[in-house]
């Protein structure tokens, strides 16, 4: 074979370590490359960022990357919703798969030094700033005031709840939860995500300040109108895009918005990018 | 210029010379004005015709197939490698329109972030000898309109050799040290001043033949780039098109591509890429069922603003339309690209009319 630029496409062999139930039809991956140059190379990824995992003989698919760089396992959160992640599914501890990247833009944490860190989820939203949330807490002096607010449907659809029991416990953090309808084990607020920004004692600094959303479309909707609300701009606002994806790297077509590849100039975009996109999201 | 002249009846030893170290594909008269790239053989290479109409389906396949294999991977052991194909080939009478497809391709395949090295492969072993267009009749199209793309009747450059024919006499000139290395054969003699002169006044009047189509491509990408294309522009062209995703297959700049693991056997399947078209309603679902660009406008649309938009233009320095008219001869909507430029133009030019007076 004559030497050519390395395969983009060729995924590399990972081998699954654990798995752990999330919530209903979600879980988590915990897995390691093969090869140990090749998990050392991966682990420089930044939160925010994406892979493409593949079943063999079920095909691939994206995935956001949920352990931040400075945690030492690398895992994904995944729902079942198609054949891919349906296959995934049906992987046992020990089976291969494959897994390339990490691709995108990321959060740009490093230039977020010095700023307050307002961190707004819902649902399996938490999944991509779960990493933000972990990188934060672990360069904690780097960052002002850090902010959690996390709101899912009913307690038993909260996302990582050893991690939410940690994050509501540290010293130096705050960590808000809500859900839409709690159930007789609940004691914490009920209502939507944006109610949980005028809870008493609750104070979100506007000045210097980014706020990370992600979330359902709705919630996505409702919580940008309560933020205008409290005084942020558009530049303040980032969110990581979700889009229908086949090859990570800017080729394929599919993840086009407007004018921006979302696997390459995203996924992460301020809100005042998405408006000059041209297209509607 | 590094040309020499050529005659007539040595155009098919120069195929021949080319067949000695690589597959030759060439356009061959099909039934009635169906024309198709076969390999040139023993049996067929006296059928070959250096003048007729350009084929529907485009050489961009050569480089990007239809249906290209990545990866064999054996489903048990989850072992895979790579399939790459080297082959040596030479497109012989390639248009000028589809030579500037391919330089486009080029752009977008190996430039940006990451190269494509699957086509990086095809493209390496590929020999383009370009022929001009320069018979009115059989070569040019009523909707041909290379010469508003500014990619014809003659390419300027990434091809390995150009023939023109001049009328008894053929002008080959080489664009690449490959092209001009087959200048060696004892077939080509010295050109002369006159018969450069003589491809001048060809050109010069062939330009004038163009047909009735023309697409006046840089008010349209004013237009949309400013964002003044109204949302009932976009419709107009939306309710026109009826889905099909031929303009994409034919066109020799698109370039989207969907990729699907298939078995092939009890425990082997081959990971393969297949084109996909932005116009075909799926081409943006996602698993679980939402999908963000649902009306049929809005998945139209998705291809010219792709096309046109200045951002677009400015990533790969290339216009990703050459002016070949194949989406207009297979559109059954009629809203082939020249339709749409007109479309856009005037319907915003209609809406800037009808402002207010204040």
């Amino acid at each position: 074979m004559s030497p050519c630029a390395e395969n983009p496409y060729l995924p590399k062999v990972a081998v699954l370590d654990r798995i752990v139930d999330e919530i209903r039809d979600v879980k988590t991956f915990y897995w390691h490359f093969e090869d140990p140059a090749e998990q050392e190379a991966f682990r420089r990824f930044m939160p925010g960022q994406f892979a493409q995992v593949s079943v063999f003989g079920a095909g691939e698919f994206p995935a956001s990357l949920p352990p931040s760089p400075t945690e030492r396992e690398t895992f994904f959160t995944i729902r079942k919703v198609g054949s891919v992640t349906g296959a995934l599914f049906n992987l046992k501890p020990g089976d291969r798969f494959g897994v390339r990247g990490p691709y995108g833009n990321g959060f740009p944490m490093k230039r977020y030094a010095g700023q307050n860190l307002v961190i707004v989820a819902g649902g399996i939203g938490l999944i991509p700033l779960r990493s933000c949330i972990i990188y934060a807490k672990d360069n904690r002096s780097q960052y002002e005031k850090v902010q959690i607010f996390y709101g899912a449907r009913t307690p038993k659809d909260l996302m990582y709840r050893e991690d939410l029991k940690r994050w509501e416990q540290a010293s130096g953090m705050e960590c808000h939860l809500t859900v839409d309808r709690g159930d007789e084990t609940w004691t914490g607020h009920t209502g939507v995500v944006g109610a949980l920004f005028k809870k008493p004692g609750v104070s979100i600094p506007v000045q210097n300040t980014t706020v990370f959303v992600c979330g359902p479309p709705v919630m996505f909707r409702f919580v940008l109108k309560d933020l205008k609300a409290l005084g942020f701009d558009d530049r303040q606002m980032v969110s990581t895009m979700e889009r229908y994806m086949k090859c990570g790297i800017g080729k394929c077509g599919h993840c086009c918005i407007g004018v921006a590849y979302v696997c390459t100039d995203g996924p992460v975009f301020t809100l005042e990018q998405i408006k000059k996109l041209g297209e509607e999201i | 210029m590094r040309a020499r002249a050529l005659d007539p009846g040595d155009v098919l030893r120069l195929v021949d010379v080319l067949r000695r170290d690589r597959e030759v594909l060439a356009p061959f008269a099909g039934r009635g004005r169906d024309t198709v790239f076969d390999t040139v053989t023993d049996a067929n290479r006296d059928r070959l015709q250096v003048h007729l109409p350009n084929p529907y389906y485009p050489p961009k396949r050569f480089v990007f197939p239809h249906i290209q294999r990545m990866l064999r991977i054996d489903a048990a052991s989850g072992r895979f490698e790579p399939l790459h194909d080297e082959k040596p080939r030479a497109i012989f009478g390639i248009r000028s329109c589809d030579v500037a497809g391919i330089h486009h391709q080029d752009r977008f395949f190996l430039g940006g972030a990451f190269r494509d090295v699957y086509y990086e492969r095809f493209r390496k072993s590929l020999f383009l000898v370009n022929v001009v267009c320069t018979d009115p009749e059989r070569d040019i199209d009523e909707n041909c309109f290379c010469v508003c793309a500014e990619t014809g009747p003659a390419a300027r450059d990434h091809f390995d050799l150009q023939l023109m024919d001049l009328g008894g006499v053929f002008l080959a000139v080489a664009g690449s040290e490959a092209g001009e290395a087959l200048f060696a054969e004892p077939f080509f003699r010295k050109a002369t001043p006159d018969l450069v002169e003589r491809r001048r006044r060809l050109l010069a009047d062939v330009r004038g033949r163009f047909k009735a189509a023309t697409s006046w491509y840089s008010a349209a990408t004013r237009l949309i780039t400013q964002g003044k294309v109204t949302e009932e522009a976009w419709e107009e062209v939306g309710n026109r098109c009826l889905e099909c995703g031929g303009c994409v297959y034919v066109c020799p700049a698109c370039n989207c591509f969907t990729v699907t693991d298939r078995k092939t056997g009890p425990e082997t399947v081959e990971r393969v890429r297949i084109w996909d078209a932005c116009a075909l309603g799926g081409f943006t679902r996602m698993a679980g069922g939402h999908n963000p660009r649902k009306a049929v406008h809005d998945r139209r649309n998705r291809r010219f603003f792709r096309k046109l938009a200045h951002y677009f233009v400015q990533r790969e320095l290339s216009v990703a339309c050459v002016g070949c008219g194949r989406c207009v001869n297979v559109c059954h909507g009629d809203v082939g690209m020249p339709s749409v430029v007109e479309i856009l133009r005037r319907r915003s030019v209609q809406d800037e009319r009808h402002e207010p007076v204040r």
